[in-house]
């Protein structure tokens, strides 16, 4: 029943690509950001049903005890939502990278959260839009979740779509033990109109 | 005699996107590798005299291709193709005895002018 939104082994490895060369945009602003090397990884790709979310989330970004999410809905050619993850320790550590002071406050601490998301998410949505000759637009980011699970980020009930696509990738600094995982979710209308873009695409190789 | 040139990414479609953007007329015998343990068979197997080489890769990336290929006397024309843009990577890849980093996705033009400088005849 989900056999029209599966992508085909050559749109899923398209996918990987635009993506990887969304994401060394976004990790070059990062970098610059946190004046640090920054390491990228091999993008991950999964479609999911709203009941099983959670264990689609964690199966890409792992389960760190507790996490931080900001989220940024998108809307255009492509719909969905991107989210940033940082576990405990990588919310510290930016403000560290930052140079804030241990005795940071709470607002400040969010306002950077958000600040670099926003970077990320832009820097890699973008990337992906442009490749695939695709528009969006972006909401404002806003804080999804402190310190839960990644089993408590999303309530499955709560979800408007039965299947989506995952597509994660993470940021590592070598300095340090810091990941963030970048990971877009997009509904089924949108994988069929990705599906198309990523055909178009490839028939230009 | 066609130059023997390797074709190292994870993604068929950049290794695609690679040899279309390669210059018409050069004479090469192409081989593909999909991952750094890959790449470094067929260099062993002599199929690498030029080799373009993705830097995020899963198994073996292409740092550690190209510290293999330091380690035992580097004697193959490394162009990394990437789409890692910070100035740290395309220095260490340098260091690394990369003769040249070429952005993602690539260009044709590009790929030729690099081609040229190192007096590779096409």
């Amino acid at each position: 029943m989900i056999d029209h939104l599966l992508l085909t082994p050559d749109q899923r490895d398209a996918l990987q690509e635009v993506t990887n060369i969304a994401m060394g945009q976004a990790g070059s602003q990062l970098a610059q950001i946190l004046e640090s090397f920054v390491q990228l990884s091999v993008p991950r790709i999964n479609i999911t049903e709203s009941a099983a979310i959670s264990t689609g989330i964690a199966q890409l970004v792992g389960t760190p005890q507790s996490i931080t999410a900001v989220r940024q809905a998108f809307n255009g050619t492509l719909r969905g939502e991107a989210m940033v993850m940082y576990d405990q320790d990588g919310c510290r550590d930016l403000a560290d990278l930052m140079g804030y002071e241990d005795d940071l406050d709470g607002a400040a601490d969010r306002e950077l959260l958000l600040d670099v998301s926003n970077v990320l998410v832009g820097a890699c949505l973008n990337g992906i839009a442009e490749l695939l000759q695709a528009k969006l637009s972006f909401s404002a980011p806003t804080i999804m979740a402190e310190n839960v699970e990644v089993g408590r980020l999303i309530n499955p009930q709560q979800l408007t779509w039965n299947y989506a696509l995952l597509v994660e990738v993470h940021f590592t600094l070598e300095v340090r033990d810091f990941t963030c995982h970048l990971l877009t979710l997009m509904p089924e209308e949108s994988i069929l109109t990705l599906k198309s873009a990523l055909d178009t695409f490839m028939e230009n190789f | 005699m066609p130059t023997p040139i390797l074709v190292v990414d994870d993604s068929v479609m950049a290794r695609k996107m690679l040899i279309k953007a390669l210059p018409s007329s050069w004479d090469v015998e192409i081989t593909q590798a999909g991952n750094g343990i890959e790449a470094l068979a067929a260099y062993r197997a002599g199929k690498a005299e030029v080799m373009f080489l993705d830097l995020t890769m899963p198994e073996l990336d292409g740092y550690g291709v190209l510290e293999t290929l330091q380690r035992e006397g580097l004697n193959s024309f490394v162009v990394v193709v990437s789409a890692d843009i910070q100035p740290m990577a395309r220095e260490r890849v340098r260091q690394l005895g990369a003769i040249a980093f070429v952005k993602k996705p690539v260009n044709a033009e590009q790929i030729e002018a690099i081609l040229r400088e190192y007096g590779i005849s096409l």
